[in-house]
């Protein structure tokens, strides 16, 4: 099962609007939004895994930590995320990331 | 890193596809699906100003979206507008409560929150003339040298900043003329407002109407730039709940500083027309105003109404972006890692959205102190 964590990005959300208003319209029943939710986590855990070769280094100051469900949320502040080609400076980030370790959780297509 | 419209459409493609058998064995048609890709790609066309997608069509639907858009602006304009409306208002004393706050919010000294149910009582019974009243509305438009103060009983009494600093403070008979005076001065800006309402505000908390109130002179401060009314004394029933801390924050600077040349009227020591008894409590409060005044300066205003602390919250989270996302890293955690304070994250498979764009990583690593 892929982590549903990919669901709350910009391609996570704009899809799951997307399926509420045909929910709203029924032109589909919230089971078969949830099925394609479902294939979403999967198709954008492997794309992630596969598809994607970059690296990003980044330095803040810690604001919080919580380490819930094995899930980290941390917020930080007045970071830089550098990447070989950018810099980018925020104010404030939050990070949720949840156990990578043994992830099975790509697909498995 | 950057948002890749290549690796997003071939997500999409995928899943698409891969939903397309689930479509159909529910029964639902193939356009169904369409439309699901379509409202898609139209919604990520939107939160980012990449990449055309295919075919006008979808273009066409993205302006329908945008139409939407300009209704909420106009919602923004609405509230903008209410602010301003209450200036006009002010010399109408029924609409105390809309004179007063929005002058405040305009003044840019956010604290005055004042009781409008308080306030509007205050002036119901107050004996004012109608001139008074506009005038004590009027203040908050930036008179900085007179402020007006609604006692328990109504009575308007104007607090006068003497260039020295001290402060006066005269019945509102006398003041309806000063009012009248100063009003012209007074205008804009909204830099009385705060003070005025944060000094009524305390009036009403406990006095019995039919106290007068007496204000000490000199417990009404305008620094330079800094307004801050100092707990005046409120005769007759509790010295301590007649404490008006208003501390004007940080009203427009060039007001008070323009305020301290024209009208400075000034009532030696309670007002000249203020009763005996007045004078003789005055007194003894002053040792408790003093030590209250430079507590509520310190607390700016907390004596006063609960909705003004509700400003002092500090939060991280106001004013830290521009922009309307909060800048999030979904992503998963190879390792954790934390000595003493220091904290270090070993990332990877990761969708960040910083400053409103898409950032992708497959590696991520950061170090950060707690």
């Amino acid at each position: 099962m892929a982590y549903q964590l990919y669901r709350n990005t910009t391609l996570g959300n704009s899809l799951q609007e997307s399926l509420d208003e045909l929910i709203q319209s029924q032109q589909i029943t919230p089971q078969l939004a949830l099925q394609v939710l479902r294939q979403f986590d999967k198709a954008i855990n492997s794309a992630l895994a596969q598809r994607v070769r970059n690296r990003v280094n980044f330095r803040g100051s810690l604001n919080t930590y919580r380490f819930c469900d094995n899930v980290w949320t941390f917020v930080l502040n007045d970071v830089e995320f550098r990447e070989v080609t950018e810099l980018i400076k925020v104010d404030k980030v939050k990070i949720v990331a949840c156990d990578g370790k043994n992830t099975g959780s790509n697909t498995t297509e | 890193m950057q948002w890749k419209p290549k690796l997003y459409r071939s997500v999409i493609e995928d899943v698409i596809n891969d939903v397309r058998d689930i479509f159909l064995d529910d029964g639902v048609d193939e356009q169904v699906l369409m439309e699901l890709k379509t409202l898609w790609e139209n919604k990520l066309m939107q939160s980012r100003a990449v990449d055309g997608f295919h075919s006008e069509e979808q273009q066409l639907l993205l302006q329908v979206q945008q139409q939407h858009q300009p209704q909420q602006q106009q919602h923004h304009h609405h509230h903008h507008h209410q602010q301003t409306q209450p200036q006009q208002t002010v010399p109408q004393q029924a609409q105390t409560q809309q004179v007063l706050i929005p002058a405040s919010q305009q003044a840019a000294a956010p604290q005055v929150i004042v009781p409008d149910s308080k306030l509007i009582q205050h002036m119901n019974a107050s004996n004012m003339s109608a001139a008074a009243t506009a005038a004590t509305l009027a203040l908050p438009a930036g008179v900085t040298p007179v402020q007006q103060i609604l006692t328990n009983s109504g009575q308007l009494l104007q607090v006068v900043r003497a260039a020295n600093g001290a402060q006066y403070i005269f019945q509102p008979q006398q003041s309806v003329v000063l009012q009248q005076q100063v009003i012209p001065q007074m205008q804009p800006g909204g830099v009385q407002a705060p003070v005025i309402q944060q000094v009524l505000a305390p009036l009403p908390g406990g006095i019995s109407p039919q106290t007068g109130v007496i204000i000490q002179p000199q417990q009404i401060l305008f620094t330079g730039n800094k307004t801050q009314v100092i707990p005046t004394t409120v005769a007759a029933p509790t010295p301590a709940q007649a404490q008006i801390t208003a501390t004007g924050q940080q009203q427009p600077q060039a007001q008070p500083a323009q305020a301290q040349a024209p009208l400075v009227l000034q009532v030696d020591g309670t007002g000249d027309t203020s009763s005996e008894e007045d004078e003789d409590e005055e007194e003894d409060y002053d040792d408790d105003e003093e030590e209250d005044k430079e507590k509520d300066g310190a607390e700016d205003g907390q004596v006063e109404e609960e909705p003004l602390n509700s400003e002092d919250d500090v939060s991280d989270e106001e004013g830290q972006e521009l922009f309307d996302t909060e800048n999030v890293v979904v992503c998963q955690y190879d390792k954790i890692h934390r000595s003493k304070n220091k904290w270090k994250f070993h990332l990877k498979d990761g969708i960040m959205n910083l400053n409103g764009r898409d950032y992708i990583f497959s590696k991520a690593i950061g170090d950060a102190e707690w």
